[in-house]
């Protein structure tokens, strides 16, 4: 199989400045982002997994230069984002899109659904206005909304409706790449399902690549391909489905694997972690889950373990697997 | 007969309305179920089903208007709640009925400090000294796994955690030693790692306190860990109950299965999940006959004219489905 | 330039009228409250009063001393009359004619016709100044948002300075230097008017700026002119409909008040003017200030009522 990449992020950092008193003093950073690199490759669904706060959704945004990255590359196809300028980043919009997580607030109130799914195509300036028409009509029966909705306003729609709109529009420029940030975390469970069902057709019908975020393990498993794991601002393991869900190798990813309840009842005794996620702003020195961690080693505070490849496209940055003592 | 005796809270025919200008919202529309002493019942349904109106109607916390009880009983105790004075009902609420709600950012308030928040809680029932409700505030914490329990108590709510918040509602929740717990979607706004705690200090009070619980959620893996019998409401009423284990494994009506297939589940892999065409309805605008039936897959015709009766299945397992009948 | 400008028009969101459904649905929350409804008629009343008005009306510049402090129909007054034969003051009974439904002034000027034409100037002073207040209102207050940073700080310092700058002064200056002339009057009230405007819109425009509709918005490419115009503008339009309906009855106040302190402008008869000339005949023509007086009281509580009204229609939350 031909595999190309994408989309390459290499140590991609997004510091926010903390400052304080009145003449704003820089006092730290909140390092949202702090060296995380890895790559999307066509037609593919990455899976980008982490509790809140870890700073998946800034990296999201990071990507798409919703924010401006403090340092690091985020190529796509061999140019770098990171450094395009206003006009340059404008074209490459039409490459990559995000769905964002609350269909309340990503459709605006004042503009009919049709109006909204059509200003990609407003923007870039494509096809006249008949075509346009055209289009949104048939991307609304793609997303299984009525042609004859277009004229609505969102709060005439349901949570699902919204978010099928706000796929459509994220379709409209025909992207390669959809960043879909908790795309179905607001929605109802039976909702859920249907949204899940769609973004699946619709990546296999149009040979897309999803950097899908999510807080919920068991949506990943449904949908990725290959999953990196996140723990503030760092990715702790990123590996294929299969083996990351049979054979997780930082401890970070077990505990959030035997945390997630299941309706089917689970032979292993659970790990429980203690305490909450550390703030971004002052995080524990070393690893940075050493204090919740359940097989913590001496070595774990004083120095940060590396991204190191352990097996054939198995990441993991755990001094556990430095010692090769597994 | 000695599952008779057992039951501590008893709910027939629930009927809650709301009425509005734009027309009767039947929020409530018959619901029946019954606690007994020290087991986890869940209310399983999604938003709008009526599910976080019905706890609220038990504790008689419907504003009114523009709602109101249109009938039903609660019964608790030998007192029908429904028609307890206003009086009678605060004694309840909180002392022998108490309630954790969803929202732990809101439900504290941000200008005082968590722990004059408890003991506050405490004094509103129990004479008590100030140390002596202190001593039993951080001791309720601890019970909760707090970690530096002097420290949550002397702070704001906007200092603490998702997680450390929910503690403190449910530590809160705690202080009058309730019979009964109805806890409205704890885990829905928290993460993985601390809903697996949270479920954990839940599991905890039935263990070791027998306390009975009421748990709303709308997740079923949730109810699968902690449930012991599930009542699932659809469209303001309640279409199935059964013990947790028959639910899951063996759903009567198609909308409980339904919501079981949609779920991805962890523990296995699909290429596609069964979904449940259609979006939920508004409980101003339910359909005619079974609520369930324009987006049911096993529907039939005689669903759309008429309202299936509860049939059980067997002692415990009772659902309203024209396929059962 | 113009087609530069005609781009511009074109991204301005659909104005409301285009949108009927969407007002359709605001009418109908409007509708359900019946003090807003009552407050709009009486306002449309107004505005066809000012507009048709002095067409039906006698000349309200009209001077007739036989005919001066005539009481409205329906009232009578006692009017002394110093009787030369006589020589005593003999006091006889004034009643209301028809020919004068709401009495004369101390110049026998038929009262209807003052408060006809003064409708219209109270309404215009009101409309423009507001109008001029509420479009710099929103430039500030949008651009201030959207831009951020120190552009953000420049415009919001120079609004608080312009809220403590003492507006009074600035007028009785401007009546020195230029004379009490209603243009001038009514431009002061608009350049000094915007601040509050300016922070609410700007308030209101922060939080939208970081609602996801924006974000989804700006990965979709779009310019910073789209952004403001097609998203944020249209998105506070409500905002700024509410504020304006809030904003004419004190402009229209100000205006009174201004008159009555002697800085109006004397040629043309506002509201604020005839209760000024009917305060000094309390005594003899009490109508001449009450009338005025009543009009003033009634638009602004028609105006108050309607804002109230739209606020709540055009809040997503309130349940009405």
């Amino acid at each position: 199989m031909m595999s190309h990449e994408l989309l390459d992020v290499r140590d991609l950092k997004k510091y926010y400045p903390v400052t304080a008193g009145f003449l704003s003093r820089h006092i730290g950073d909140i390092k949202a982002v702090d060296g995380v690199s890895f790559h999307v490759r066509e037609h593919e669904i990455l899976g980008l997994v982490g509790e809140s706060g870890c700073g998946k959704s800034t990296l999201g945004r990071t990507i798409l230069r919703l924010e401006e990255p403090t340092s690091g590359e985020v190529l796509h196809r061999g140019t770098d984002i990171a450094k395009l300028g206003k006009r340059e980043l404008r074209e490459l919009r039409k490459e990559m899109q995000i769905i964002l997580q609350d269909p309340d607030a990503s459709l605006d109130p004042r503009m009919t659904v049709g109006d909204s799914i059509c200003e990609p195509l407003t923007i870039h300036n494509i096809g006249d206005e008949k075509e346009r028409t055209e289009r949104v009509a048939e991307l609304m029966e793609q997303v299984g909304l009525e042609a004859a909705q277009a004229t609505h306003h969102p709060h005439e729609f349901s949570g699902g409706q919204k978010q099928r709109v706000g796929i459509a529009r994220a379709l409209a420029i025909n992207p390669k790449l959809i960043i879909a940030d908790e795309p179905v975390s607001a929605l109802d469970v039976s909702i859920q399902a249907q949204i899940l069902n769609l973004m699946m057709d619709i990546q296999q019908e149009f040979g897309l690549a999803y950097l899908f975020i999510a807080h919920d393990l068991s949506v990943i498993k449904h949908m990725a391909h290959r999953v990196a794991v996140m723990y503030l601002g760092k990715i702790a393991e990123l590996a294929s489905k299969p083996e990351l869900f049979q054979n997780p190798l930082h401890p970070y990813t077990e505990a959030l694997l035997s945390a997630v309840p299941s309706v089917k009842p689970k032979g292993k005794e659970r790990i429980l972690l203690h305490g909450d996620v550390p703030s971004p702003l002052n995080p524990p020195p070393g690893c940075h889950f050493h204090p919740r961690c359940h097989r913590v080693l001496p070595s774990c505070s004083r120095k940060e373990p590396e991204l190191a490849e352990i097996s054939q496209g198995h990441f993991v940055a755990c001094h556990l697997c430095d010692a090769g003592d597994l | 007969m000695n599952a008779m005796s057992n039951v501590i809270l008893k709910i027939t025919n629930l009927k809650t309305h709301f009425f509005t200008r734009r027309g009767v919202v039947k929020a409530v529309d018959g619901v029946d179920f019954e606690l007994r002493r020290g087991e986890c019942l869940c209310l399983v349904g999604e938003s709008g089903c009526g599910k976080t109106v019905t706890a609220l109607s038990i504790l008689g916390l419907i504003d009114s208007p523009p709602g109101r009880i249109v009938d039903g009983e609660v019964r608790y105790d030998n007192l029908d709640l429904v028609k307890c004075s206003a009086r009678q009902l605060r004694q309840i609420r909180g002392k022998e009925i108490a309630m954790v709600f969803q929202e732990a950012q809101s439900a504290l308030n941000p200008v005082l400090t968590v722990g004059d928040q408890i003991i506050e809680q405490m004094k509103i029932h129990l004479p008590m000294e100030h140390r002596e409700a202190r001593n039993r505030a951080l001791s309720l914490l601890e019970e909760m796994g707090v970690p530096s329990v002097e420290r949550v108590m002397s702070s704001y709510p906007h200092q603490l955690s998702g997680g450390m918040k929910q503690r403190a509602l449910i530590a809160m929740s705690l202080t009058c030693d309730p019979q009964i717990l109805i806890a409205d979607e704890p885990t829905t706004a928290v993460d993985v790692t601390i809903k697996a705690q949270i479920l954990d200090i839940f599991r905890d009070l039935k263990a070791k306190r027998q306390m009975s619980l009421v748990f709303i959620t709308h997740d079923l893996a949730v109810v699968a860990e902690i449930g012991d019998r599930a009542v699932v409401i659809y469209g303001g009423k309640n279409i199935e109950s059964a013990p947790v284990s028959e639910i899951i494994g063996s759903p009567k009506h198609p909308y409980t299965a339904g919501l079981i297939g949609c779920l991805p589940d962890i523990s296995q892999t699909t290429d596609r999940l069964a979904s449940i065409p259609g979006n939920t309805p508004s409980p101003i605008d339910l359909p005619q006959g079974c609520s369930f039936h324009p987006r049911c897959s096993k529907v039939m015709e005689v669903c759309s004219q008429r309202e299936p009766a509860q049939i059980a299945i067997s002692q415990e397992h009772q659902v309203s489905c024209h396929l059962n009948q | 330039m113009t087609r530069r400008l005609r781009d511009i028009a074109r991204k301005v969101g659909r104005p409301l009228y285009v949108n009927r459904r969407l007002v359709n649905y605001y009418w109908e929350r409007t509708r359900r409250n019946k003090l807003a409804v009552v407050g709009l008629a009486f306002i449309l009343f107004l505005i066809l009063l000012g507009a048709v008005g002095p067409f039906f009306t006698l000349d309200p510049t009209l001077v007739d001393f036989e005919q001066k402090n005539l009481p409205p129909v329906g009232f009578t007054t006692l009017k002394s009359v110093y009787d030369i034969e006589t020589d005593e003051l003999a006091t006889s009974e004034v009643r209301g004619i028809w020919t004068h439904p709401l009495g004369t002034d101390s110049k026998g000027r038929d009262m209807l016709a003052m408060i006809v034409s003064g409708a219209r100037v109270s309404l215009l002073v009101g409309l423009i100044a507001s109008g001029i207040a509420i479009v710099l209102g929103t430039i500030v207050g949008v651009l201030s948002a959207y831009l951020g940073g120190w552009a953000d700080n420049v415009m919001m310092r120079f609004t608080d300075i312009m809220m403590t700058f003492p507006f009074f002064l600035l007028l009785v200056l401007i009546v020195f230097i230029f004379g009490p002339r209603l243009v001038f009057i009514v431009l002061a009230i608009g350049l000094t008017g915007w601040t509050g405007t300016a922070r609410l819109v700007r308030s209101e425009s922060l939080s939208l700026r970081t609602r996801e509709f924006v974000m989804a918005a700006r990965a979709m490419g779009a310019s910073d002119g789209r952004i403001i115009f097609r998203h944020l503008v249209p998105n506070v339009v409500s905002l700024i409909i509410v504020i304006a309906t809030l904003s004419i009855p004190g402009v229209i106040l100000a205006e009174a008040a201004l008159s009555f302190i002697g800085l109006g402008d004397p040629t043309v008869a506002s509201w604020g003017i005839i209760l000024e000339a009917g305060q000094h005949s309390l005594d003899t023509a009490w109508w001449v200030a009450v009338e005025p007086g009543i009009m003033l009281f009634l638009t602004v509580l028609a105006f108050n009522f309607l804002g109230d009204g739209l606020r709540d229609a055009f809040d997503p939350k309130s349940n009405i």
